[in-house]
């Protein structure tokens, strides 16, 4: 049993350590976070195709801490442990000189730890636990940021603190219907409150991945917290965490069946997803901000896929997870070395750069390729099989699919022609190529692209697809290039389509930055945009708009209350009392009229009474 | 009878001890203000003694039998040792940090003279098991607080204080008529007595009515909360008292010992109070989102936090009940930690106002710190211990299939995080108003860095509290786990 605590422990000791240690010896720091995610991805190898369980009861309610290592937690904890190792790497140089070294490392690996510790847990409460302290640490982690990063970290800790209320809330509910908290044991049908308990795990699941409209706090991180934070967590863990956690109540805990009215709720909120976040990262400006807001599109396509119950559809979503998270992570790392190296993220500011960063283009080239859904790339595969699911539930899903293609390619075929092509901009005259050690993370991702792409029987057959086991899959196969050939044409013509729009916007316009100006400023949508861009659209606004008329209304109750106290009973008081003083004015008259009353009532009484 | 001794010292200590305390403060201040913390350390030990004892499944009685069905009987039960042992290691604890606090004041021999008969009184409270006998050591924290409260002699804090008193005493007169109403049904006002009579015939909602008065006045729960807010005009450590450790811990725990451990209030009951929790927690919470004064911020989320307690213990499922007495655990250690730390505010500051602080965190480091860390868990984020027992009052309620209400204090948990972020964001971080802010003296720091410390730990460590909890609630509800 030990072997399975040493992924949570070794990386929260080793956080705890990064957090205590000062500023004179910050090199310390570094030496502990690559040793740590190293130790770490050796461990989650070799427990990797292991199953091991450790189980030890808390309290007579069904608290265990228990974890469970089986293949599905073993290939997460896989994925978490190479992202954590080459992100470590390439944040030893990206941060260096920066403040707040020490809890920036701290961080990240009390995240690792969280992280491997929410994939591993077997029992909801401990799941919950992990999955929740999480929270402490994105907070830190974007505060740590610039200035005002603290406001962007309090929105994105209310926004993932709400809907893991509402997990904790769901997880009750399961328990309570399925009678154990014990994940394993947990098969509920989706029937009557079955579907509340979904939903509010739903909820947690999907906010966790960071789709709308729990999204809004991402695109801000992208420009307050540290880059390598946003290629780890956001990019990587939380899309990894999040869609494990869906697949997990999809197929385990519950069982999504096509056609369920929940599955239709999945489908939508994957399909809005995918639509509203591109035409939000189409007209981004800011290198950073523009992937940002792919990373929430994105994982409407892993939603959409997961959400048509479909096997086809899930492996898809699962292989789209894994897919996306290498190729956001590497995007969001040739980000990061352009700001390094040029010291902006800002297109405006930036163009030509291709040829004083090779490599960094050159990743970036795969990287965008990928998410763009090019072939043979490995977003291409992943995305087919989501087309052909999608397109079996409803050709209205499939055309939210392809249309987020469409803008997904023409968005970066902006980002980098604008920033990589083109003429290059003075302030960039100077500029030369990453370190090597920034960019070793980059190159390996740009090839795990490829690899995946070009022999994805590889990661279907040795990771995604034994997740749903033979028998869900009906003897399918989905490795090897796709078979539905109008799926395979449709999305060529769609990337031959963003193409042509691109050239034919940079002609008309004159500038890349500008080449999807027909879109943003086309009627009815350039009014749409801009009250996009002032925020006017922001769920989180909104929910602080309605908890501030909640929070009015109450209060309104409450003074309501305290004048009851304050004033009328005191004025009732005072009335009382006032008219019995009146009574005793002194008079002897007064008095003798008062006693004669008296006395006559008392008669009365004697009289009735015998 | 070996531990009748350390039952009748846990009470009875400070409660004598308290009357020296004035008179060894005209020697010297610095041996008054070690005989007040020995009396109140003593109180916490001779309560921790008790532990092992009922942690074996034994119950102490101490029974003496007088005329008209009056007795003094004072039981330790597993309830009784686990609120005792709360109370007076948080008493000791706001005590210590008395030290640095009141020092700045005059009255300080009757300061600590009304804190240690304060927490007597609570004491002799909780260990009661005769409704008269409760009935009297209610009236007297009643009055050492309205003396609390109104410390600072001001008019308009008079003027509060009175009105603590005035609506906390209303609600004690109605509950001694309920009270009444019992006896006549038991013939006793011994708890065991009308435990075996209500089993026969169940008690009266009439009596119920006028019990819950008394209780919801002294808990601060809508509509008789108003007060609690209002006594924020007190000084801080007094505050943390009131609000977290001892004052309004009353209401609650004599629900528990009356409506959970002794009789079952009709079906209807189970209902009608976590409506009335429940109203309360959202309205306070929505008020503390607009409040502007720290202290009344953090009162209002008393407030608020108090509902979801009486949300657990009054649906009627043993993990909610569980989740309830866990949670006036973690409540009164991490609300207890924000009070101190307003004070430690209030008083380098000199204001209240929290849109008048700002960027405090580069000056008040560990108050900042110890203020997060309480304020997360009165949030409920692991791994801190508000976690463990809002699932629990949570996952208990479903299990009543409460689910309607449950909803509801899922609102009232989002806005938890709203008012409590809203304050630390306005007190601690973004630009700094005001320079000669200083961290507070050792003797406060010290005790809000322990308080901001077991947040933490008591969620770390909540296998022992819990399985406490779980022996307590097997031992009222007569059932085993």
């Amino acid at each position: 049993m030990g072997a399975l605590l040493l992924p949570i422990l070794i990386p929260l000791i080793a956080g705890i350590l990064s957090l205590l240690i000062t500023k004179r010896f910050r090199i310390l720091s570094e030496v502990v976070v690559l040793w740590a995610t190293f130790f770490n991805l050796v461990i989650a190898v070799l427990l990797f195709k292991n199953n091991l369980t450790v189980s030890l009861p808390m309290t007579h309610w069904g608290l265990t801490f228990s974890l469970r290592l089986y293949h599905f937690s073993g290939f997460i904890m896989l994925a978490v442990a190479g992202f954590a190792a080459l992100i470590a790497l390439y944040s030893v140089v990206f941060m260096k000189g920066k403040d707040h070294l020490n809890q920036f490392y701290g961080y990240f690996l009390i995240t690792l730890a969280l992280t491997n510790g929410a994939v591993l847990a077997n029992n909801l409460i401990v799941m919950l636990f992990f999955w929740e302290g999480l929270l402490l640490v994105l907070f830190g982690m974007i505060a740590i940021g610039n200035k005002m990063a603290y406001k962007t970290a309090t929105k994105a800790f209310i926004i993932v603190g709400v809907t893991d209320l509402c997990m904790m809330l769901g997880i009750a509910l399961t328990g309570h219907l399925a009678g154990t908290l014990t994940m394993s044991k947990i098969h509920l049908p989706l029937i009557g409150l079955g579907n509340l308990a979904f939903i509010l795990l739903m909820i947690g699941a999907i906010s966790k991945a960071g789709a709308m409209p729990f999204h809004s706090w991402i695109p801000d991180a992208a420009v307050d917290a540290p880059l390598p934070f946003m290629a780890l967590v956001p990019a990587a863990f939380e899309k990894l965490l999040g869609i494990y956690f869906l697949a997990r109540i999809s197929l385990d805990l519950f069982n999504l069946i096509p056609g369920s009215w929940v599955s239709i709720v999945l489908m939508t909120i994957g399909a809005i997803t995918i639509i509203l976040a591109v035409m939000m990262a189409l007209i981004q400006k800011d290198y950073k901000r523009l992937l940002s807001y792919h990373a929430i599109s994105q994982v409407g396509y892993m939603i959409l896929g997961i959400g048509t119950a479909l096997p086809v559809g899930i492996v898809g979503g699962l292989f789209h997870m894994i897919n996306h998270a290498l190729y956001k992570s590497g995007l969001f790392l040739t980000g990061g070395s352009v700001e390094k190296q040029t010291g902006t993220t800002n297109l405006e500011k930036l163009g030509g750069i291709g040829t004083k960063m090779p490599v960094t283009f050159a990743c970036f080239l795969i990287t965008a390729c990928a998410i763009s859904g090019v072939p043979p790339l490995n977003g291409f595969f992943s995305k087919e099989l989501i087309y052909d699911g999608a397109l079996e539930r409803g050709w209205i899903f499939y055309a939210a699919a392809i249309l987020g293609s469409f803008l997904t390619a023409a968005s970066f075929l902006k980002l980098g022609h604008s920033a990589f092509l083109g003429k290059l901009h003075e302030s960039n005259k100077n500029t030369q190529e990453a370190p090597i050690p920034m960019l070793i993370p980059m190159i390996i991702i740009a090839s795990l692209c490829i690899l995946f792409g070009v022999f994805n029987y590889l990661p279907l057959n040795n990771f995604i697809q034994p997740i749903l086991g033979t028998a869900r899959l009906h003897g399918h196969n989905f490795a090897g290039f796709p078979t539905n050939p109008f799926l395979v044409l449709m999305t060529a013509v769609v990337i031959v389509a963003a193409i042509l729009n691109h050239f034919w916007g940079v002609k008309s316009k004159g500038s890349a930055i500008k080449a999807v100006d027909h879109i943003h400023y086309a009627p009815i949508l350039s009014t749409i945009y801009e009250k996009a861009e002032k925020r006017f659209f922001d769920p989180y606004d909104i929910g602080m708009q309605v908890a501030q008329r909640i929070a009015e209304a109450a209060f309104w109750c409450d003074r309501k209350i305290d004048w009851f106290y304050e004033v009328l009973t005191v004025k009732i008081t005072f009335a009382f009392t006032h008219s019995i003083k009146k009574a005793h004015d002194g008079s002897y008259s007064t008095y003798l009229a008062w006693s004669l009353v008296g006395g006559l009532l008392v008669v009365l009484f004697l009289m009735f009474s015998v | 009878m070996e531990y009748s001794c350390t039952l009748l010292n846990a009470i009875f200590v400070p409660i004598i001890g308290a009357f020296i305390l004035p008179l060894a403060g005209r020697v010297s201040a610095v041996i008054r203000n070690t005989i007040a913390f020995g009396l109140i350390a003593a109180s916490l030990i001779f309560s921790l003694k008790m532990l092992p004892a009922v942690s074996a499944g034994q119950t102490l009685v101490i029974n003496k039998q007088f005329a008209f069905g009056l007795n003094f009987v004072l039981v330790a039960d597993p309830l009784a040792v686990f609120m005792a042992s709360i109370s007076s290691f948080l008493s000791t604890i706001i005590l210590f940090y008395s030290f640095g606090y009141i020092s700045h004041y005059e009255n300080q021999n009757e300061y600590y003279f009304m804190v240690v008969l304060f927490l007597g009184a609570m004491m002799g409270l909780i260990f009661s098991a005769n409704l008269v006998l409760l009935y009297i050591f209610w009236e007297i924290t009643a009055i050492t607080s309205w003396r609390l409260i109104g410390f600072f002699r001001e008019k308009n804090h008079v003027l509060r204080a009175d009105k603590a008193f005035l609506l906390t005493a209303f609600g004690a007169i109605t509950m001694l008529i309920g009270f009444v109403s019992l006896y006549q049904q038991a013939g006793s006002f011994d708890l065991s007595a009308i435990k075996a009579s209500a089993q026969i015939h169940p008690i009266a909602n009439f009596a119920v009515m006028l019990i819950l008065f008394g209780i919801l006045s002294k808990s601060a729960t809508l509509p008789f909360h108003t007060w609690l807010p209002d006594a924020g005009v007190a000084p801080s450590p007094v505050t943390a008292l009131l609000h977290a450790a001892i004052l309004v811990k009353i209401g609650v725990y004599v629900f528990a010992r009356i409506f959970v451990a002794t009789v079952t209030p009709a079906q209807f009951w189970q209902t009608a109070v976590p409506v009335i929790a429940a109203v309360s927690a959202i309205v306070s919470a929505g008020a503390a989102l607009m409040e502007t004064d720290l202290k009344r911020l953090i009162a209002y989320s008393t407030v608020s936090q108090i509902g979801f307690i009486f949300f657990g213990l009054s649906v009627g499922n043993s993990l909610a009940i569980a989740g309830g007495l866990l949670y006036i655990l973690m409540h009164g250690i991490a609300k207890a930690g924000l009070f101190l730390c307003a004070g430690i505010i209030e008083q380098n500051t000199k204001t209240k106002d929290i849109t008048k602080l700002g960027g405090l965190i580069n000056t008040m480091p560990v108050t900042a710190i110890s203020f997060l860390l309480c304020a997360f868990s009165v949030m409920g984020i692991p791994p801190f211990g508000g976690f463990f027992s809002k699932y629990m009052v949570f996952a208990g309620a479903i299990g009543a299939q409460k689910y309607w209400i449950s909803l509801v204090f899922l609102i009232g948990a989002f806005m938890t995080i709203l008012y409590l972020f809203r304050a630390f964001n306005l007190i601690f971080l973004g630009e700094a108003k005001m320079t000669h802010a200083k961290e507070g003296s050792l003797s406060m720091v010290t005790s809000v860095a322990i308080l901001g410390a077991l947040s933490l730990l008591s969620g770390l460590t909540v296998y022992y509290p819990s399985k406490f909890v779980e022996m307590t609630v097997s031992h009222m509800l007569g059932v085993k786990f």
